[in-house]
């Protein structure tokens, strides 16, 4: 539960990539106040973002409660659960529980995340079409889902018997399946893995992705940015990345 | 405190050597089950029973409740030894403390960017079947950049830790990969700060006690001769990509 005079935290994020909304769901989830900055791609490596984080990617947060400011989403989402959680809505007290989840938390971060983003890229952004890496991202994706469905053999949640926020953490990306793998219409890139697709459908049923993914579509309309994350008349990433430099020589000038 | 009953499962890898540098920083009593993953050793029943997910490193500990706990995630591990075992802040900070969450936070910067980013450059400047220049570039460029984050943030860091007054997870968890680097590709003289830091941790005599398990690092003095390199990577070249054939029939 928050606390009555808890100010809101800024969530800073670019609207079209996966990692801000895993932020964005816990807080939603736990009822923390917050505002977003939202800004545009083009400016994610550029000043005043990465005096925030240095490492010019999204999000990160800065809490003016504890003047604290923190990027990478993992490293978020724990500093949210210890000093929002108090309930233990997400999480558990034991520290036997909180050390599993803490290491779903680690593999979607060092196996989801790194290895969906790798397929996008090959499949869906790069403009040379390049076989034996398509496969090897492909595979890996697959590989991913198959221990993921391991873990949840049995299981409706990840580590005991609550939604907690490593179930939570899975969602963003397992959102944009479809995308990545260029899934044709009307097929469910996860129905070869019953396990993990009956979660997700539970997880993407809650109020709180669903408020989520209202937002999402505002700030995305907000840029003029199609469901792909590029802005409307840009056709593909070069197009983009051209975009994107030129922008930047602009800006270097004045 | 709980007496450690810990297994490490490991290989001479960065990500195993982060475990053991942890274990002998904080001067912990450990048994070291060697896992031979170029014989896919990984993927056998009895080790997916300690890591579903089939990779090293993985541990084992009898936990406060009497009862055996099996943990994977390299991150996920160190954590669990920190909160564990480390009483008097060795190689952490407290909870709650500026310096804990920033720890954290380059924790996970080097398990989901470092880590997954040198580890493509790895694939694709040695082990990929054919040479593909695209995928050398990306994975290697992306690297230095993220090492050029690492080195920035190093250039004014008093103690020259990346967190707070002296070594801890954040730290640990770089240094393999970084001492490495040349294997990816990527030249650590382009980032004077990290290379100092490198050298820093390198003098450490936990560092120095942990690198070696359960085989010798080597890494260090292979990387200055081409041509052990080129026969190493060609080696592993081999059942590496045995290993993605055989992921990739299930």
């Amino acid at each position: 539960m928050t606390k009555l005079n808890t100010k809101p935290i800024t969530v800073w994020l670019t609207p079209s990539g996966p990692n801000p909304w895993k932020v964005v769901l816990i807080l939603e989830e736990l009822q923390v106040p917050y505002v977003i900055e939202s800004f545009r791609f083009n400016d994610v490596k550029l000043k005043p973002y990465t005096d925030i984080c240095p490492n010019g990617r999204v999000p990160a947060i800065v809490d003016p409660n504890t003047n604290l400011t923190l990027w990478e989403s993992g490293a978020i989402i724990q500093y949210l659960e210890e000093v929002y959680d108090t309930d233990k809505k997400l999480t558990y007290e034991s520290l036997n529980k909180r050390q599993l989840l803490n290491q779903y938390l680690h593999f979607q971060m060092s196996g989801q995340g790194p290895y969906f983003g790798q397929a996008g890229w090959f499949n869906v952004l790069h403009h040379e079409r390049i076989p034996s890496a398509i496969e090897r991202y492909n595979d890996q994706v697959k590989r991913f889902l198959e221990v993921l469905n391991t873990c949840l053999e049995g299981k409706a949640w990840l580590v005991g018997d609550k939604c907690t926020f490593a179930d939570l953490s899975f969602v963003p990306w397992n959102c944009r399946l479809d995308m990545l793998l260029q899934t044709p219409p009307g097929e469910d890139p996860l129905a070869k893995y019953p396990n993990v697709q009956a979660w997700h459908h539970r997880m993407v049923d809650r109020p709180s992705w669903k408020r989520c993914m209202e937002v999402r579509d505002k700030l995305m309309d907000d840029q003029g940015l199609m469901p792909n994350g590029m802005p409307k008349g840009i056709n593909n990433i070069q197009e983009y990345e051209a975009e994107i430099a030129r922008e930047a020589a602009e800006k270097g000038k004045e | 405190m709980s007496q450690p009953d810990i297994t490490l499962y490991t290989c001479q890898t960065p990500n195993g050597i982060k475990i053991s540098i942890a274990l002998e920083e904080l001067g912990l009593p450990y048994k070291v089950e060697k896992i031979d993953i170029s014989k896919n050793t990984q993927k056998e029943p009895w080790f997916l029973e300690i890591n579903p997910n089939g990779r090293i490193p993985a541990l084992t500990d009898t936990f406060s409740d009497g009862q055996k706990i099996r943990l994977f995630e390299s991150g996920g591990i160190l954590t669990y030894l920190a909160e564990q075992y480390d009483k008097d802040y060795k190689i952490s900070y407290p909870k709650g403390t500026r310096e804990y969450y920033e720890m954290t936070n380059w924790l996970y910067f080097q398990n989901a960017g470092v880590g997954p980013m040198q580890g493509q450059a790895n694939h694709f400047v040695r082990y990929a079947p054919e040479r593909i220049e695209y995928g050398m570039t990306r994975y290697t460029n992306e690297t230095r950049r993220l090492y050029g984050v690492l080195d920035k943030h190093l250039a004014s860091s008093k103690s020259g830790y990346l967190v707070g007054d002296h070594i801890s997870l954040a730290d640990i968890s770089h240094w393999g990969w970084v001492a490495a680097a040349g294997w990816a590709g990527v030249d650590i003289e382009e980032f004077p700060h990290l290379k100092a830091w490198e050298e820093r941790m390198a003098a450490r005599e936990g560092v120095e006690k942990g690198r070696h398990v359960p085989s010798p690092h080597t890494i260090k003095e292979r990387l200055k001769d081409q041509k052990t390199m080129e026969e190493d990577a060609a080696q592993a070249r081999q059942w590496i990509m045995q290993g993605m054939k055989a992921d990739a029939k299930h």
